[in-house]
């Protein structure tokens, strides 16, 4: 185990620098941060003396360099449009943007575990109705829409929850909704179909006729062994959930990391960007790691080597 | 206790309660504070606002920020802020009087020194954006601690209009000092009406009127810029009565807002002018370097002018959504903007003219339909519809013969499109300010872009004339002339100048746009 963890932790750490030069190179394929800071009659020598200050006229190596060696103290440099640190900003946002992720995840599973079940073990029920068309639904409404719909319903119309930001408790319910959504309707289905798999095993029929309870099937020998995919997916989704924040914190004015990415993002303010996309690198890996180990625990045998 | 103790008692229990309401009501009645909540779509750059020229990050902080005087909000002249009263000692000096006992809000001492290490600030920094725009002052002199004196490089016509324009917030130069600017930006300090007391950055920012600002407290007692970045979310906050003011009503709402109880649509002119920009030279720039055999169809004045002659503004302006038809690149709210007939709707409905386009395309070697192509970029969206105007603006160009290439790109690659010299684009479709005090500089031959460079000798004279004529007279019999250039010589070709339509909370609060198309929180009165 010990091993284990080593190993991905060297992984981690060689793809976090593999993603910075990535990051590094594609932010500036985007262009030249300076043409969007300075306005458009700003003449050659005004826009040439703005570059220079902000070090954007050395060779992209050395800018690289200087980038990598201040990234790993933690310097990610200066946003160009606030004038604070980088990070700082990013961190300002971070919390915002994994509470709504976790709530949205938790939210997620308590839809989808029970109607993933629910719908295998009542198969072509009502239920399994049901279920099949909120996956359908789920998976087909684009989150930007569905958050506008429920900001005309219960803020237009009905007043009871607020339209934007993070002021309130209440107002993490509808952003959570929105994203929860996609994953409860993909998670519903991986439940569906891999509990219909595993029900038809041998060791279930065997359960079965030793005279266990359908409880105790289902939820010591069925739902343990089904959770591999589960988890795999269910790890698919937090990424999906981060990244899927950027659009729903827009429409919700969710003062999170992905608002704060796609503003940088228009702005070129690129060392906003860096930072907030390696911390996002970051987070996925983390999140693999953690789900890596996960079936470690779920399955014992299975070994890494 | 017997029953009479005990009525007794209910009897005094429910006067000392009475007692208590009657005495929490005018307590209550007392607190109560108005809060107004302004939503913009942001972002927001930073606080220390000399840095800067976006306007999103100006109109969130002038409550904060007192400058030596400002403009008056119905377009008549300027108003003292930090100064009392102003005036033009000679052709290169101004003298300002300051109000006695300002202070910032920390209790820092705004005086002659404090002005002149702002002034000198923004004209000496060249890392930030204001910086050109402060060149035309010489020096600053400390008469004595009330009085300051700027000195200017020419005879400036447009002073007071610039010495009131981004960058002239005054800061407070010990705090600066103390805390440096990275600091400042996380707690910064002014001396205007509204004292900040919370933010987020880029996301919501919260103001607390100030007792001790010199003309007393503003009549709005906290007041809250909230970053909200899809209009379509404005607009509901609006209607849900979270927020009480959005300043760019999307055309598509604008009915159901007009309807909504409580509310109320205004416009007033943005100071934004559309126009396309034409390549007539290839020889500066990036461009000779990255195409150097590119000959642009633009170079011809006579091409130039058919693009003029073929676009029909009304139709143009009506796409747009809520703008109005100009061939000049001055408001029309500026005098500079309405001389002679430039900003009479006759000349400029007359002056669209296919027929003529047709024949000027012919006079330029391309008769019978066979016009040169264009390569025309535009963005997608930048103050409302810009992509439909530039599909309509094509198709009426190829109405009269030319082939036209047309570019939608999205904001940020637009900005880097018109910016980067290297590009063999002939025309790009552009929004900006539209003030007259920098508006001939553009035209000279010293102001080299990294695109679109303009230098024609008579006319690079004139713009140097007109930017240092001082009687108002003179001035604008030279703006006469230099807008005869301008429309025949066709480098800029203006279309409209935008209204901004803003809507807001009426059954609250009073609210009159102002002429020169900024938003400030100092406008604002709660209703009576």
């Amino acid at each position: 185990m010990q091993g284990l963890v080593v190993r991905r932790l060297l992984h981690m750490a060689i793809t976090l620098f593999v993603v910075s030069l990535v990051v590094f190179f594609m932010v500036r394929l985007r262009g030249d941060p300076i043409s969007v800071m300075a306005p458009p009659t700003f003449s050659e020598e005004q826009v040439a003396r703005l570059r220079e200050a902000w070090g954007f006229d050395k060779p992209l190596i050395e800018q690289y360099v200087l980038f990598i060696t201040k990234a790993i103290t933690g310097d990610f440099g200066q946003s160009i449009q606030a004038r604070r640190p980088a990070m700082e900003l990013v961190f300002e946002r971070l919390g915002n943007t994994y509470l709504l992720a976790s709530a949205a995840a938790i939210l997620g599973v308590v839809i989808a575990l029970p109607l993933g079940i629910l719908s295998a073990v009542k198969r072509n029920s009502l239920i399994d109705l049901i279920s099949s068309a909120f996956a359908s639904l789920g998976n087909a409404m684009p989150n930007f829409w569905l958050g506008l719909m429920l900001i005309i319903i219960f803020s237009v119309n009905l007043r009871i929850l607020p339209a934007f930001g993070a002021l309130e408790p209440a107002a993490i319910i509808m952003p959570a909704v929105t994203l929860a959504v996609g994953t409860a309707a993909r998670l519903s289905r991986i439940t569906r179909s891999s509990m219909l798999e595993v029900l038809n095993q041998d060791y279930i029929r065997t359960a079965y006729s030793k005279g266990l309870s359908d409880r105790r099937v289902l939820y010591q020998h069925a739902l343990r062994n089904a959770l591999i995919p589960i988890v795999t997916v269910f790890g698919l989704q937090l990424g999906w959930l981060l990244g899927g924040s950027v659009i729903v914190e827009s429409v919700f004015s969710w003062p999170g990391l992905g608002r704060l990415m796609i503003e940088s993002i228009n702005v070129r303010d690129i060392t906003v960007v860096q930072a907030g996309l390696l911390w996002f690198a970051l987070s996925f890996l983390v999140i693999n790691f953690v789900i890596d180990l996960l079936y470690v625990y779920l399955d014992p045998r299975i070994h890494y080597r | 206790m017997n029953v009479k103790t005990r009525s007794r008692s209910v009897v005094v229990l429910f006067l000392l309660m009475f007692t208590f309401v009657l005495t929490m009501q005018p307590l209550s009645a007392q607190d109560e504070v108005t809060e107004f909540v302004f939503a913009h779509s942001g972002p927001i750059r930073t606080m220390d606002a000399p840095v800067t020229w976006f306007s999103s990050t100006h109109w969130l902080t002038n409550g904060l920020y007192d400058c030596l005087i400002w403009r008056a909000a119905d377009g008549n002249g300027y108003v003292g802020q930090a100064a009392e009263r102003w005036e033009n000692v000679d052709d290169l000096t101004w003298r300002f009087y300051l109000r006695e006992g300002l202070t910032f809000q920390n209790g820092e001492v705004l005086d002659a020194e404090a002005v002149k290490w702002n002034l000198d600030r923004v004209r000496t920094r060249e890392d930030f954006l204001v910086y050109p725009q402060w060149q035309f002052i010489a020096d600053v002199i400390v008469v004595d601690p009330l009085t300051v004196e700027v000195k200017t490089v020419n005879p400036h016509p447009y002073f007071e209009y610039d010495v009131s324009y981004n960058g002239c917030q005054l800061l407070p130069p010990d705090y600066m000092a103390e805390v440096g600017e990275e600091e400042f930006a996380r707690s910064p300090i002014g001396s205007g009406p509204y004292k900040l007391v919370e933010f987020t950055e880029s996301d919501r920012y919260v103001f607390e009127a100030w007792d001790g600002y010199w003309a007393g407290p503003p009549a709005v007692d906290r007041v809250i810029y909230q970053v909200i970045p899809e209009q379509s979310a404005q607009v509901a906050a609006l209607l849900a009565g979270q927020v009480d003011m959005i300043p760019a009503v999307p055309a598509s709402d604008r009915a159901l807002l007009e309807g909504a109880e409580g509310v109320s649509v205004v416009n007033e002119t943005s100071n934004r002018i559309t126009s396309f920009y034409l390549r007539v030279e290839t020889e500066t720039g990036a461009v000779a370097e990255t195409y150097p055999d590119f000959v642009p169809a633009t170079v011809d004045n006579n091409v130039r002018l058919a693009i003029s002659r073929a676009l029909d503004r009304s139709l143009l302006a009506e796409v747009q959504g809520s703008a109005t038809p100009r061939l000049a690149r001055v408001c029309d709210y500026y005098p500079e903007g309405s001389v002679g007939d430039i900003a009479d709707p006759d000349f400029i409905s007359a002056w669209y003219n296919p027929e003529m386009a047709r024949s000027l395309l012919a006079e330029a070697g391309f008769a019978d339909g066979a016009g040169p192509t264009i390569y025309m970029d535009a963005p997608a969206f930048q103050f409302g519809n810009e992509k439909e105007v530039a599909e309509i603006a094509a198709a009426m160009l190829e109405e009269v013969g030319f082939n036209v290439e047309l570019n939608v790109l999205d904001s940020s690659a637009y900005s880097e499109q018109i910016t980067s010299g290297g590009n063999n684009r002939d025309m790009m479709l552009t929004t900006l300010g539209c003030a007259p005090s920098l508006v001939p500089s553009f035209y000279r031959c010293d102001w080299v872009q990294a695109n679109y460079n303009v230098c024609v000798d008579d006319w690079d004279a004139l713009g140097g004339q007109i930017l240092t004529t001082v009687d108002p007279t003179a001035r604008l019999d030279l703006w006469g002339q230099w807008w005869d250039t301008y429309l025949n010589y066709a480098q800029t070709i203006t279309l409209y100048e935008i209204d901004s339509v803003i809507a807001y909370n009426s059954a609250e609060f009073e609210f009159t746009p102002r002429k020169d198309g900024w938003f400030t929180f100092r406008d604002l009165l709660p209703v009576s």
